[in-house]
């Protein structure tokens, strides 16, 4: 089972905080929309992205079983 | 409210999806921490010009400086004519005042909130004759889905609300939060002077004062369902008093939660000084980037201080603490 991270972009509101914990995953554009650039759970990411998901303001990210 | 159970009004901060999300779209991308970087210079110049009129043997931090700047950044974001800038600031001060003891509004409430609404009211009709590049004239250009899902427009009374509400949220909350600033690092001197030594802290100072001295004290929900805590249950269909401030200090998320310490671990928890959800601070990265800049100026304004805590006097107000008088002599 692998698990993914999905944005509400009804939600999201650019704030920023998740780029500034891991860079490699979220990424905000020049027109301030955030980009996922890797929507994989890894070992490797998954603590960051587990903070970015619970520092997340907008309660915009989480992370979804497939 | 909570003691009538009367309904409140249509304002964004009551509403819940689908009718939030409708409302704050309409403003959202103006307060994005890259959008506002648009109104940094604006910001950096009233810092510097309410500091170049102060008295450094002589300064009142609220009167002279974090009372006058942040009001003129969101009302000009607004659409408020220069002249009546400060003047919203003071309609939202005798707004929110409170007497001991008082819950309900006095006539001195009721008579600023109608005296700011019939001012906003009219302005709202000066743009729809003329509009400009600012939020009213946004406001009465945009179209939400009504409850048939049919786009409408919003009409007078809903952005004579929406726009007070932002002139409120913009001025009332970093004007404390700067005072409280002041009063804090005078009680820790060493933080102030690392802050000298190594501006690049800045942010971590404001965050922490978010935490420890956050204007809000609190806000008030309503349940939707029972949720389970582990001091008991929260029933469904009742009010709920967030006492967010509280929370802010709560030893199980902080470690010496009842000290300031701008060096402290901020991924342990997060501070809830600008709130946490939907309908947390739509203004947060301004505010954030006013108090930064705040900081700094003060920082060259006055390296050494002392603040006269006999003359401290704090505010009385609905939901926010902080100070009305901060007075302070610059050192040599």
């Amino acid at each position: 089972m692998t698990q993914k991270i999905e944005v509400d972009f009804g939600l999201c509101e650019s704030n920023g905080v998740c780029m500034g914990i891991i860079g490699e995953v979220f990424d905000l554009d020049e027109q301030d929309y955030l980009h996922v650039l890797q929507d994989e759970v890894t070992p490797e990411n998954e603590q960051q992205v587990k903070e970015a998901v619970r520092q997340c303001p907008r309660q915009a990210i989480s992370i979804k079983d497939e | 409210m909570v003691r009538t159970g009367e309904v409140p009004a249509r304002s964004i901060i009551f509403m819940d999806p689908p009718d939030h999300r409708h409302m704050r779209s309409l403003l959202n991308k103006a307060f994005t921490p890259r959008a506002i970087q648009s109104q940094r210079e604006t910001v950096v110049e009233l810092a510097e010009h309410y500091l170049a009129k102060a008295d450094p043997d002589n300064f009142d931090v609220v009167q002279d400086f974090s009372g006058p700047f942040p009001v003129e950044v969101i009302t000009r974001m607004a659409g408020v004519p220069e002249e009546f800038r400060q003047q919203v600031r003071h309609w939202i001060d005798k707004s929110l005042h409170r007497k001991p003891g008082q819950i309900d509004l006095d006539d001195d409430n009721m008579q600023a909130n109608i005296d700011s609404a019939v001012y906003y009211y009219g302005l709202v009709q000066e743009r729809r004759a003329d509009p400009q590049d600012d939020m009213i004239s946004r406001l009465i250009a945009a179209e939400i889905p009504d409850d048939e899902g049919n786009l409408r427009k919003l009409d007078d009374i809903e952005i004579t609300g929406f726009t007070t509400l932002l002139g409120g949220a913009g001025a009332e909350t970093v004007t404390k939060l700067v005072g409280s600033a002041v009063v804090e690092f005078a009680k820790h001197p060493e933080q102030w002077q690392m802050l000298l030594d190594d501006r690049s802290r800045i942010p971590d100072a404001v965050e922490e004062l978010l935490r420890y001295v956050g204007p809000v004290q609190y806000n008030v929900r309503y349940s939707l369902k029972d949720v389970e805590l582990p001091s008991g249950r929260v029933p469904a269909h009742k009010p709920v008093f967030l006492m967010g401030a509280a929370a802010n200090r709560d030893p199980r998320a902080f470690d010496d939660a009842e000290t300031f310490d701008i060096t402290r671990d901020r991924t342990q928890a997060q501070n809830l000084g600008l709130g946490y959800g939907i309908h947390s601070c739509l203004g947060a990265a301004l505010a954030r980037m006013e108090s930064a800049i705040a900081l700094d100026h003060l920082l060259d304004f006055m390296p050494r201080y002392e603040v006269d805590f006999a003359g401290l006097q704090r505010v009385n107000m609905q939901n926010v603490a902080g100070y009305h008088h901060v007075p302070v002599r610059v050192l040599k």
